[in-house]
């Protein structure tokens, strides 16, 4: 089955190796954004199947964008997975607690990354 | 006796006109007796009443010489007391030899004897011939001499009685010529020597007063001496202590942390000026003070469990924050070491209090870097670790043998940068209190599943069998946590076991937490005390992990938890281990109140245990 996924994530470089485990390994198509604003527009226009979307980001947050995609009736119903440093019990029940369909930390092997999505979306 | 002894007043207008000299003299004589009778009770110096009767005397009787005769022991003599007409020679002071006054004389006035005598020159007069002549050398024509007693009535018990009841003689001398003594001049004689008696004993008395005076004086100065001494000796000693306590002062007031002595009423006993300074109250109030006055009831109540805990008989030590005077609120380290005396008895206890605010700052500031760092490691770790996975799987070309090995170092050392990435960050977690063990009912075997099928693979590429031996114990526990600590142990046990080996986890219930040595900070007696006070041990659970490895040194098992403190250095290389995994485990267990040790021995094996508390409430 191939699957659409949005990668919002400032860093390039994990943008990069994200696409390229995914790819490798399952085949899925990865978009990426290097931001918040520009990863809603990215959702908008594109309707992933998933999104995995960075916590710690500059100007819009992890946390404020995922609430804005929410709040969006076009976006609200696209599974989001939160990609953090933070493996926090607290933060992650914190997480949890906005709705989220899962948390990914930080570092992780992208290779995997197609099995622990299935997993977490029970694709 | 025809003469009444006791004088009477008579006035001169009693008297007849006519009255002849003799009547004169005779009341004369009855006034001079009521007057010396007066003298000898007011006064008690003997010499100057003798000289009064003399002097006296010799004018009453109008004598030529009146003198008092005092007999020595050895039966000589001498004159002590004269009063004579210049005409004559004086005797007083002279010696004379004792056939003046032979024994049988003595004897003869003892008995009462009075001796006048008109003329001494008349044969009739019965004077032995040798004494006329010695007393006609001094001029004596008539004497009159009466006996002086040793008075017995008013004698106080004496020492040794006195060898011859006379002391002396009265004398009077008549040396112009012959001279016929008046019965009343006799009567008067006799009643004065009776009074001079009373004045001897007197005086007498008087010496034994001054000598038992002078005894007890000299008592008294002895014991006002040692007194006064002791006082010197006691100043000195308050001077060594008031300058040992003023050293104790300069030492405590010099140190910029708090040093209190607190009794077992929590009251302050002893404050050096950091008290002052920090609270702003003087020492003169703090003093005598009870500790819930001098903070305050908010600051009391965190206090006051340890301050219980110290007047238990335990060491304890805990961190507080107060608020100075100045307002501002400082981090504080606090120890109280109770003060137990030589009768097991807490009379109070020592407190030490040091502000740990730059300290807690710096603390937090390493911890804030720490957490920064580590996060951000972690995102350039993932493109790493992530890149190397991808060249790893070949798809993007094939690499030549030696290309594959050093990749294959550089994944291997990427991944093992990930684990001491994580351990520093669980560990500054924990060690800072960020993170609260967020506990929940769980079964003891739930949480040993977990981690044994959590190491599976591992054990199995290591070719290690792990037997897991659970049991359904109720905790109380963040499941997470131990079961990190329960996976930390295993992956241990796998690494330092040869190929083929066995791993066994096991649980069990302990009647009582392990008390170990190096962690025991109360004293024994105390600790007794405290063991005896509860009137059921609380129960625990102790898991166990055992091994078939190399085993740990004697040296190394107390450093063995300690961070970075492998048994052999090379371990962390050869076995991929961060040298943080024992720290964290003993930093879980202790957060949950458990105790974790090991028993181990070379080539044999070891035994890693850890205990939980049973919260029976749960």
């Amino acid at each position: 089955m191939n699957k659409r996924l949005l990668t919002i994530d400032d860093e390039e470089s994990i943008q990069i190796v994200i696409k390229f485990g995914i790819n490798m390994v399952a085949g899925w198509e990865v978009l990426s954004a290097s931001g918040g604003r520009m990863g809603i527009d990215t959702a908008q226009r594109e309707l992933p199947d998933a999104i995995l979307l960075d916590v710690m980001m500059p100007e819009m947050d992890g946390i404020a964008t995922f609430k804005e995609l929410q709040a969006n009736p076009m976006t609200a119903g696209i599974p989001v997975i939160f990609l953090t440093a933070k493996a926090q019990t607290a933060e992650r029940k914190q997480f949890n607690d906005l709705g989220v369909s899962g948390v990914i930390t930080k570092p992780f092997n992208s290779l995997d990354l197609p099995d622990r999505i299935s997993k977490i979306l029970n694709w | 006796m025809t003469e009444n002894p006791v004088p009477r007043a008579q006035t001169a207008t009693e008297l007849p006109q006519d009255a002849p000299a003799k009547y004169l003299r005779q009341r004369q004589g009855v006034e001079l007796f009521a007057e010396i009778s007066f003298k000898i009770r007011q006064s008690l110096q003997l010499k100057e009443i003798l000289r009064t009767i003399v002097t006296e005397v010799q004018q009453v009787l109008q004598a030529d010489r009146v003198l008092i005769y005092q007999v020595l022991p050895d039966g000589t003599g001498t004159p002590i007391s004269e009063a004579v007409l210049p005409a004559y020679p004086a005797i007083l002071g002279m010696e004379f030899p004792e056939e003046v006054f032979p024994l049988e004389y003595q004897q003869l006035y003892a008995q009462g004897r009075v001796r006048a005598v008109s003329d001494l020159s008349d044969p009739t007069a019965e004077v032995a011939d040798c004494l006329v002549e010695f007393v006609k050398q001094f001029g004596v024509k008539a004497k009159l001499i009466v006996p002086i007693l040793h008075s017995i009535s008013v004698h106080p018990p004496r020492k040794s009685p006195p060898k011859n009841a006379i002391w002396g003689l009265l004398i009077a001398h008549q040396c112009d010529r012959p001279r016929k003594w008046a019965d009343f001049e006799l009567e008067l004689m006799q009643q004065l020597a009776d009074q001079i008696s009373i004045a001897l004993a007197q005086g007498e008395l008087w010496g034994q007063l001054e000598e038992v005076v002078a005894e007890r004086t000299a008592e008294l100065q002895a014991v006002n001496l040692s007194l006064q001494q002791e006082i010197i000796e006691r100043q000195q000693i308050e001077i060594a202590l008031r300058q040992s306590e003023e050293q104790l002062r300069l030492i405590t007031n010099a140190l910029p942390v708090l040093i209190a002595y607190v009794d077992d009423r929590e009251c302050y006993q002893f404050n050096n000026q950091a008290y002052t300074d920090w609270l702003g109250k003087s020492l003169g109030t703090i003093h005598g003070s009870p500790m819930r006055q001098v903070w305050g009831e908010d600051c009391y109540r965190r206090m006051q469990p340890h301050i219980n805990n110290a007047l238990a008989g335990n060491v304890v030590t805990y961190e507080n924050e107060i608020q100075l005077h100045d307002g501002t609120t400082r981090s504080i380290s606090v120890s109280y070491i109770p003060h137990i005396d030589n009768e097991e008895r807490i009379g109070g206890f020592f407190a030490l209090t040091s502000d740990i605010t730059d300290r807690k700052a710096i603390e937090r500031m390493k911890d804030e870097f720490i957490s920064v760092v580590s996060h951000e490691l972690r995102t350039p770790l993932t493109s790493l670790h992530s890149a190397l996975k991808i060249l790893a799987t070949g798809r993007l070309g094939v690499l030549p043998k030696d290309g594959q090995q050093f990749l294959a170092m550089a994944d291997e050392n990427t991944e093992r940068l990930v684990r001491l990435v994580n351990s520093v960050l669980d560990l500054q977690r924990i060690e800072s209190g960020a993170v609260t063990m967020e506990k929940q009912a769980c079964t003891a075997t739930e949480l040993m599943v977990q981690a044994v099928d959590a190491m599976q693979a591992m054990a199995q590429q290591h070719e290690i069998t792990l037997v897991n031996q659970p049991m359904d114990i109720q905790l109380w526990v963040d499941a997470d946590y131990i079961v990190q600590a329960l996976t930390n142990l295993i992956s241990n046990a796998i690494k330092f076991s040869s190929p083929g080996g066995k791993v066994w986890l096991t649980v069990e219930h302990q009647e009582q937490p392990p008390i170990l040595l190096q962690k025991s900070q109360k004293s024994t007696k105390a600790k007794a005390l405290k063991v005896a006070a509860s009137p059921s041990p609380p129960i625990c659970v102790l898991f166990k992990l055992r091994d078939e490895g190399q085993g740990i040194p004697d040296l190394k098992l107390e450093t063995i938890f300690e961070r970075f403190q492998q048994v052999d250095s090379s371990d962390s290389r050869k076995k991929g281990g961060t040298g943080l995994g024992l720290t964290i485990c003993r930093k879980i267990i202790e957060q949950h109140g458990g105790k974790i040790w090991v028993d181990s021995t070379v080539g044999v094996g070891s035994i890693f245990s850890f205990t939980l508390p049973v919260i029976e409430n749960y």
